[in-house]
């Protein structure tokens, strides 16, 4: 093997007061030129601080103590802690936030051209320009010569991502590190960065360092792994020795944790259907917001969120709504929660019509179902105790008061695994997942039938995640729950649903039992989503086959016949013309698909 | 990092004081809040005590002690008016006494009348939005398009002048400021998770608006509010000067003020100790003021 191009040696980054504890420890690693290293660490493990530190970008509190840093054979560490390489020229950086990498102020192309100038005054404004081009058209940003002038609000998240790349391409540095880039993307769009990435590494002869917190995400991009903990490299080797055969019990313990889909996972019981009355009911439901459209006074946009939703909600039965950014599910749940009325179509909740409702019999009819949202920092009421936040929800309705009130909402505390001693704290010092218990027993003192968690556990890490589930389960078998999960987490859906229904631009494309979904998928965007999860297992799909190109039309133009044509891989001709129906292939499962209803000839 | 997370453990303490305490207590740090408040706070009990137990009136006529000069200046000086007399042998400590008496009062209440009708729309117009918001902004800037002092002039004109119509004629032209901030506040605060959290459980719009939009918003609104005494005690005084303020013979520093200028060259003080009064005041309510502000934004800078 050839000399290593970047050698890290007993590596210690911590403040500049000795007495602090250091942030990493000891670290020492290797990367080859042209390979592809991945870092595995967990929030707060380390990750950052060891990606800043390489790059020569360290927050100014923290210093380097000792240990080495070799690039291309030379120290790069000085005597007195300092690092002599200029920041983005020989290695570049990609972070896990583009939004705030990129000036929403000026054009994203001038952007790229002006830094890599600053790095390479040599080149001409004309030649890093065509340089700048060249390289978005090879990370396959859709007319680059267009995109260059427009701002990066006009970016989704996939084309920020890309442009970063560029960015960190563009001064042809010798090693490219990607701190946690796939982060804020949906899979399918994260699969596609993470694959540009490494046609580009190996196109530039780059090597890469990538850095992340999902298990997963690592083993689809690099070949060699690092485990770090808590500042220190717990553990190393080809990804699939460590998932065979983990001999660290750290290394054991987060291969344990990563969900599974297919493999030995127990699934939840599901439930006859037809045979009783679904709980909640939704017919055809449609809403379309009307912005005003750029530039005009009293032109609008019609942007069609939500376009002809039909399905049932059984007792018991949970049902998973799935789909990517932009597919219409948090505008679904708006309308499930009653927050919003739908144009057309209607939600039955037992067998009172939600929108018919005047606000007074909607507040009661709210005890019933409860929403519980994502984030758990901005969704409870700032300065206010826990006990007097859960007791909120049973003061709205005047359900009770005085003793029986502290009663009840100590109940509810000892039902989510909340201490009673927190009760007049503030939530100041609780974690995300307790934080999300608060919200859990704030609907659940209400004592519903139906809970819709939106997003509810994903912005937890894998244990409190799991908790959380269990936590879910228990309740069920206590109160006699019903969920409706939205999520983008097919893993976690895979894990707590009896139904999942997944939804692109604003429609069901497909609707069936767990178990059908995951091994007999039949819409093509569904299967493409199943391929594209991040997973340690064999996926039955195959990536290279279904991976999708581009991004879903825009839904202000949706464009006629089939909403998933532009993206399909196995489009026909008649996809362009006619709309699919959603049909039903079994009793219980359903997909709207030209495939599956079998009209194939091409329309006249 | 890990530096960090931990001294925001040490300083969470079990139940957290609020916001307001601690700004104030961060406030009462600074030397500028101390001296305001201590001025403040000798002004009022002066002007709250001496009055009362003073056998001196402030309105009694005494011809033989006219133009009698403050102490140590002149030859007639005495200690029994120690800021002097005026053109009438009143006596000019007991007149600006009550004279700020009433230009606190008036200063406090039109503060409070302004802050109570300025955030109550503000808060419904962003909070409730559409055609609530249109109508009620559409009122603030019909409001805002008059100035202050025309539209008291007419109004005190027309009607006779008393404390009531002075504060609320003040109060009716000063609101459309705080309107105007407690409906940017409000928006802010409505498009945040909590208040969407709180109508999922059931929660009235009155009852989201009064129990938790109005704590976070108002404290904000309320610290600079004290810059606004201030400004509004000047108004008062402005009013009295063109005698569309308390009428005499209640003593005002505007109307002292104004009386005074006839004597100016050979009884300064007469006009003086009024303003210097007036000056004292603002100053320390300034001081105050800004120190307040600025430990505001010090805890909500590193807190939120």
């Amino acid at each position: 093997m050839a000399a290593p191009i970047l050698s890290v040696r007993n590596l210690t980054v911590g403040a500049a007061d000795q007495n602090k504890p250091a942030i990493l420890h000891d670290v020492g690693f290797d990367l080859a030129s042209h390979e592809i290293l991945g870092i595995f660490a967990e929030t707060g493990g380390g990750k950052s601080v060891l990606s800043r530190a390489i790059a020569n970008w360290l927050p100014a509190t923290l210093v380097f103590r000792s240990g080495e840093i070799q690039f291309r054979g030379n120290n790069i560490l000085s005597g007195d802690g300092h690092s002599l390489i200029k920041p983005g020229r020989e290695i570049g950086y990609i972070g896990s936030r583009p939004q705030s990498s990129l000036d929403p102020t000026m054009p994203v192309g001038a952007q790229l051209v002006g830094k890599l100038r600053s790095v390479r005054p040599e080149l001409s404004s004309r030649q890093a320009k065509e340089k700048i081009l060249n390289l978005l058209a090879e990370v396959r940003i859709p007319s680059p010569a267009e995109r260059f002038h427009e701002y990066s609000s006009k970016y989704s998240g996939g084309m920020m991502q890309r442009a970063m790349i560029v960015d960190a391409l563009s001064t042809d540095p010798d090693v490219v590190i990607a701190d946690n880039i796939t982060q804020p993307l949906d899979v399918t769009i994260a699969l596609q960065i993470v694959r540009l990435l490494r046609q580009t590494a190996e196109h530039h002869g780059v090597s890469v360092l990538f850095l992340s917190s999902s298990f997963p995400t690592l083993s689809q991009v690099a070949d060699r792994l690092l485990i770090l903990r808590q500042g220190r490299v717990v553990d190393g080797g080809t990804v699939d020795a460590l998932v065979e055969s983990p001999t660290n019990d750290y290394t054991r313990s987060v291969i344990d944790q990563i969900p599974r889909i297919w493999t030995g996972t127990s699934l939840p019981a599901t439930k006859a259907h037809g045979l009783d009355e679904p709980l909640m009911a939704v017919r055809d439901v449609r809403r379309t917001y009307h912005v005003r459209r750029p530039g005009h006074f009293n032109k609008y946009n019609a942007v069609q969120a939500v376009r002809g939703v039909t399905f049932d909600v059984m007792t018991r039965d949970n049902i998973g709504i799935v789909g990517e950014s932009g597919c219409g599910k948090s505008t679904l749940t708006r309308l499930l929660a009653a927050l919003e009325r739908p144009e057309v179509g209607e939600i039955l909740f037992g067998r009172q019509e939600l929108s018919a409702l005047s606000n007074r019999e909607l507040t009661t009819a709210r005890q019933r179902f409860q929403l519980l949202m994502q984030d758990p920092y901005n969704s409870l009421p700032p300065r206010m105790t826990v006990g007097r936040m859960i007791e909120e929800s049973l003061r709205i309705h005047g359900l009770a008061s005085g003793a029986d009130l502290r009663r009840r909402v100590e109940r509810a505390m000892e039902d989510v695994g909340l201490p009673k001693s927190i009760y007049n704290h503030l939530p100041n010092a609780l974690g995300t997942g307790d934080r999300q218990r608060i919200s859990v027993a704030r609907a659940l003192v209400l004592e519903p039938q139906l809970l819709i968690l939106d997003e509810t556990v994903s912005a937890l890490d894998q244990t409190e995640q799991n908790r959380l589930l269990a936590l879910f389960a228990r309740l069920q078998e206590e109160k006699n729950l019903t969920y409706i999960f939205v999520s983008h987490d097919l893993a976690m859906v895979r894990r707590v649903c009896t139904r999942i229904a997944v939804m692109y631009l604003g429609e069901i494309v497909e609707i069936a039992d767990n178990q059908d979904l995951f091994y007999a998928a039949r819409h093509p965007y569904t299967k493409a989503l199943l391929s594209a999860v991040p997973t340690i297992e064999n996926n039955p799909y195959d990536s290279g086959k279904l991976l999708l190109e581009g991004e879903p039309p825009s839904p202000i133009n949706i464009p006629p016949g089939c909403s998933f044509a532009s993206r399909c891989p196995f489009v026909m001709p008649v996809c362009r013309e006619k709309v699919p129906f959603l049909t039903s292939v079994s009793q219980a499962s359903a997909a709207a698909c030209h495939l599956v209803s079998g009209e194939t000839e091409p329309a006249a | 990092m890990a530096t960090v997370v931990e001294s925001e453990a040490k300083s969470s303490p079990l139940r957290e004081r609020s916001v307001g305490y601690r700004i104030v207590a961060e406030a009462a740090r600074s030397t500028g809040f101390c001296v305001g408040f201590a001025i403040i706070l000798a002004m009022v009990l002066a002007s709250a005590i001496y009055p009362e137990v003073s056998s001196l009136s402030a309105t009694k006529i005494s011809v033989r002690e006219r133009f009698l000069p403050p102490l140590f200046f002149g030859e007639d000086w005495s200690f029994v008016h120690p800021l002097g007399t005026d053109q009438l042998g009143r006596d000019m400590l007991l007149r600006c006494l009550v004279g700020l008496r009433y230009s606190l009062f008036i200063g406090i209440t039109t503060t409070l009348l302004m802050f109570c009708i300025g955030c109550t729309l503000g808060l419904v117009a962003g909070y409730k939005r559409g055609l609530w918001d249109m109508t009620i902004m559409r009122i603030t800037d019909a409001q805002l398009s008059l100035p202050m002092i025309i539209l008291a002039i007419s109004i005190l004109g027309v009607s006779s002048p008393t404390v009531t119509t002075i504060i609320i004629v003040l109060g009716l032209s000063g609101w459309p400021l705080y309107a105007r901030v407690a409906r940017g506040l409000a928006t802010t605060e409505r498009s945040k998770e909590y208040v969407l959290g709180l109508k999922v459980l059931g929660a009235g719009d009155v009852r989201t608006m009064l129990l938790f939009i109005a704590p976070n918003i108002l404290p904000a609104i309320a610290f600079v509010a004290v810059l606004d005494v201030a400004r509004m005690m000047i108004f008062e005084a402005i009013l009295g000067f063109l005698g569309l303020g308390i009428q005499p013979p209640t003593p005002s520093f505007g109307t002292i003020i104004a009386d005074s200028r006839k004597y100016l060259i050979n009884a300064w003080w007469i006009a003086t100790m009024p303003g210097l009064f007036l000056t004292l005041v603002l100053v320390s309510i300034n001081l105050m003021g800004s120190a307040l502000e600025k430990a505001r934004n010090r805890i909500y800078g590193s807190a939120f």
